[in-house]
């Protein structure tokens, strides 16, 4: 499956929580290969559907099909990648140490050079041997990306990945890292809660209501690939980030945080 | 390693300088009440030792190496049964009652009756060492082992791998502070469990020497083995400790802080599982003993025990004869139970509320934790006499230490974020203890006080042992004596049942009182 991305359909998903109902059954399909940004207010429910894809969650209803299989046959050949809201890097393990976790995870043979060079393009060249308590929030979440990366996998889901990222350095790894993905074709689903950051990254926007969540604007974003900052700068782009924003039924280009 | 040499010069200077000071109020005290039998000045203590040096150095060997080998076998059985748990999570509740039985088995009728099974030797000594460290690490062990957040094995499950891999790559790694904190607390423990069973009887070893120089009345004898059982104790912590250390990295954890076990579904549920509880227990009685083919006159099974307490021809006394021994532990436990807890959570807060004190104390009361205050119990018994004020004295010692350390720990897991406010608004230190820290004592507290159950009727039974001559401990020295093995193996159940019992109902009350104060701590 790795040659080829696979396409994610979601097929009547429900998902609750007790009494407590996060989704309402949901269609949905992510086309193979391509980045879908899934926005929404807080609580709605993405990370939620996050987890149910990556088969961490159990649905109440409904069904996940990866490329045609279920999620855990999906985790088992070690092709699904998934960056928590929280850098979930193992304390006793360098840097390093954690990116090869992934491999061994994954059954992928050890690969020192590429674990290095995924790491330099995260930005953390020369903290190889750094444990996480040493690193920054933002160098963590970067340490995660590279984690996530490092096993090539056909489907990556990430959770607000740079949101403890500084400005300066997330508007880099906004233009950066998605070559890496995109250039293998990996079909991506990202969560965020910057808007300017879901019109740079996807090819496809859905934005959500409150919970349980439902689907109120499926916006494609049809502005040229490879994006470069100028592209900040257009018209076309200020129109998306505009249109998004009032899907989300306010102005600004950023969701208050949680 | 400089770091770790300096704090260790820096700890050095005030510690030398109050073991200094001790020392001489000690000689002090000791002049002054020359006479009375009690208190023997260090230098006598130390011109005692001097004079039988190979003596002591031989039965500190003897107990020290019963103590080794029960600290490997109780903490061995106890990951075993933290092992099992983590990878059959159904089996956790049973695994961890049982465990808690065996801490909560009389060391005092324990021990003669492993004495007769076991013959001659240290047998006895090993086996009481290994229970009294067992479910201590055990607890740790568990709480360690789910101590990981769940963030690290969500990232072991999405590459679709299992327990054994969550186990081996997160859970072992993210236990080891919590191994180290109760391998620490295990070391005097195995020292204090094989004093106890040289108590009932062995040949050699400290806890011989110290019961015969206390029938002497040999004050500056009994202060002697008191003290080498004491610094025997201190050092097994501080060597575990110094070797946790150099293993883990981080700070130990506060394990002590473990929320009580869920309860199960409706009441009905509940009994049925205490019912199925006590039917495994029964059979593994009955099946240890068949197993082994011990002989009825001394092996006694549950039929015996039934037999001869409730069917038997001389039943009645034979009940009356227990619980009024019952009773009158239990008129020395509790008090001293109460007392301990009291004074621990009292010492805590005005600790907190004059914090420069607490700095110097808290090393200091962990120190002290550390000793079997119980190895010291003829001390007591020297200093408080053979009555009912000696034996409350020694339960509260012995609950009064980890109590203090429990609530003190406790206290220090108040978020700064919260005293931070209660100061930025200069309110009283009162205040902030009142709203802030002694609500973050509370989970601390509590699980201190279901451990301290144990510990009380181990403290309340050894003391009536070796002083007071009345109560369950007077009962099964003489039963041990006539080899009354019925009465040896009744008491055992009915202690240990009543310690399960106060250990369950100290529970439902934790759980009731979290819920209101701390809910966040019940999962
Ligand atoms: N394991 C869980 N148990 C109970 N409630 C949960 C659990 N996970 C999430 N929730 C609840 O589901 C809702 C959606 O959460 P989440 O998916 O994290 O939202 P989002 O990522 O959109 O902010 C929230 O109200 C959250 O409290
Ligand atoms: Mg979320």
């Amino acid at each position: 499956m790795a040659d080829t991305p696979p396409e994610v359909v979601c097929r009547d998903l429900a998902c609750r929580f007790g009494e407590l109902e996060v989704l309402a059954p949901l269609d949905l399909t992510f086309a193979a290969g391509q980045t879908t940004a899934l926005v929404g207010p807080s609580g709605c429910g993405k990370s939620t559907l996050l987890r149910l894809v990556a088969g961490l969650e159990t649905p109440s209803a409904g069904a996940v099909r990866i490329g045609g299989q279920s999620p855990s046959a999906v985790q088992r050949q070690g092709d699904l990648a998934i960056a928590f809201q929280e850098a979930a890097l193992l304390p006793w393990r360098s840097l390093r140490g954690n990116v090869r976790l992934a491999l061994r995870l994954a059954r992928r043979p050890d690969d020192p050079a590429a674990v290095d060079r995924l790491i330099d393009l995260v930005g953390l060249t020369g903290f190889g041997e750094a444990r996480p308590a040493e690193l920054s929030g933002g160098m963590r979440q970067r340490a995660t990306i590279a984690r996530c990366l490092v096993t090539e996998p056909a489907l990556l889901l990430l959770d607000e990945p740079f949101g403890a990222v500084d400005e300066l350095t997330r508007l880099r790894l906004n233009l950066d890292l998605p070559r890496l993905w995109q250039a293998r074709g990996t079909t991506t689903l990202l969560v965020t809660h910057s808007v300017s950051e879901a019109v740079l990254l996807a090819d496809r926007i859905l934005v959500f209501s409150d919970r349980p969540a439902r689907v109120v604007a499926d916006i494609p974003v049809d502005l040229p690939q490879p994006r470069a900052a100028a592209v900040t700068e257009s018209l076309p782009y200020r129109r998306l980030v505009a249109r998004v924003s009032d899907a989300l039924g306010g102005g600004g280009g950023r969701l208050a945080a949680e | 390693m400089r770091g770790a040499l300096e704090a260790m010069t820096r700890g050095a200077g005030p510690a030398l300088a109050s073991t200094l000071g001790l020392l001489l109020l000690w000689q002090a005290l000791a002049m002054a009440t020359a006479g009375a039998w009690i208190l023997a000045s260090p230098l006598a203590v130390l011109d005692w030792a001097a004079e039988r040096a190979g003596l002591l150095t031989r039965a500190t060997a003897v107990t020290l190496g019963a103590a080794a080998q029960g600290f490997l076998w109780g903490n061995l059985a106890a990951m075993l049964l933290a092992l099992v748990s983590v990878l059959v999570p159904r089996s956790e509740r049973v695994l961890s009652a049982l465990s808690l039985l065996a801490f909560c088995l009389p060391l005092v009728a324990t021990g003669p009756i492993l004495r007769v099974l076991y013959g001659p030797g240290t047998g006895p000594q090993v086996t009481l060492a290994a229970l009294a460290c067992c479910y201590t690490t055990h607890v740790a062990l568990l709480v360690g082992l789910r101590a990981a957040p769940p963030g690290w094995l969500d990232l072991i499950r999405s590459y679709g791998r299992g327990r054994v891999t969550a186990l081996l790559q997160v859970r072992a790694m993210a236990a080891l502070p919590y191994l180290a904190a109760g391998l620490q607390i295990a070391a005097p423990a195995a020292i204090l469990g094989a004093m106890v069973g040289e108590f009932t009887g062995a040949e050699r070893g400290l806890g011989v020497l110290i019961l015969r120089t206390l029938r002497g009345l040999d004050v500056a004898g009994t202060w002697a083995i008191g003290g080498i059982a004491a610094a025997a104790a201190i050092a097994a912590h501080a060597a575990v400790g110094a070797l946790a250390r150099r293993v883990t990295r981080a700070p130990p954890p506060v394990i002590l802080a473990v929320a009580p076990p869920r309860p199960g579904r409706g009441p009905l549920a509940r009994l049925a599982g205490a019912a199925g509880l006590i039917l495994l227990v029964l059979a593994l009685w009955w099946a240890a003993m068949e197993a082994a083919g011990l002989p009825a006159f001394f092996a006694k099974r549950p039929g015996d025990v039934w037999a001869y307490l409730a069917t038997g021809p001389a039943a009645g006394l034979h009940r009356a004869q227990l619980l009024g021994a019952l009773g009158q532990t239990l008129a020395i436990a509790l008090p001293g139970y109460l007392a301990g807890l009291a004074l621990g959570v009292g010492i805590a807060a005005a600790l907190v509320l004059a914090p420069r004190v607490a700095g110097v104390a808290m090393p200091l009361a962990i120190a002290l934790r550390s000793i079997p205050i119980l190895a010291t119990a003829p001390l007591i018994v020297l200093a408080l006499g053979r009555g009912a004020a000696g034996g409350i004295a020694i339960v509260a010692a012995m609950i009064f230490f980890p109590t203090l350390v429990a609530c003190l720990q406790g206290m220090r897991q108040t978020p700064a974020a919260v005293t931070d406010i209660f100061d930025s608004y200069g309110a009283p230190r009162l205040t902030r203890l009142i709203h802030a820290q002694a609500p973050a004592m509370l989970p601390a507290f509590f699980a201190s006080a279901r451990m301290a159950v144990p510990a009380a009727i181990l403290a309340a039974t050894t003391a009536e042992w070796l002083a007071t001559g009345r109560g369950l401990g007077a009962l099964m020295a003489t039963v041990a004596s006539t080899s009354d093995y019925g009465m040896l193996w009744s008491a055992t159940a009915l202690i240990a049942s009543v310690a399960m019992l106060a250990w369950a109902g100290l529970a439902r009350i934790e759980r009731a009182v979290l819920a209101r104060a701390a809910p966040e701590q019940l999962s």
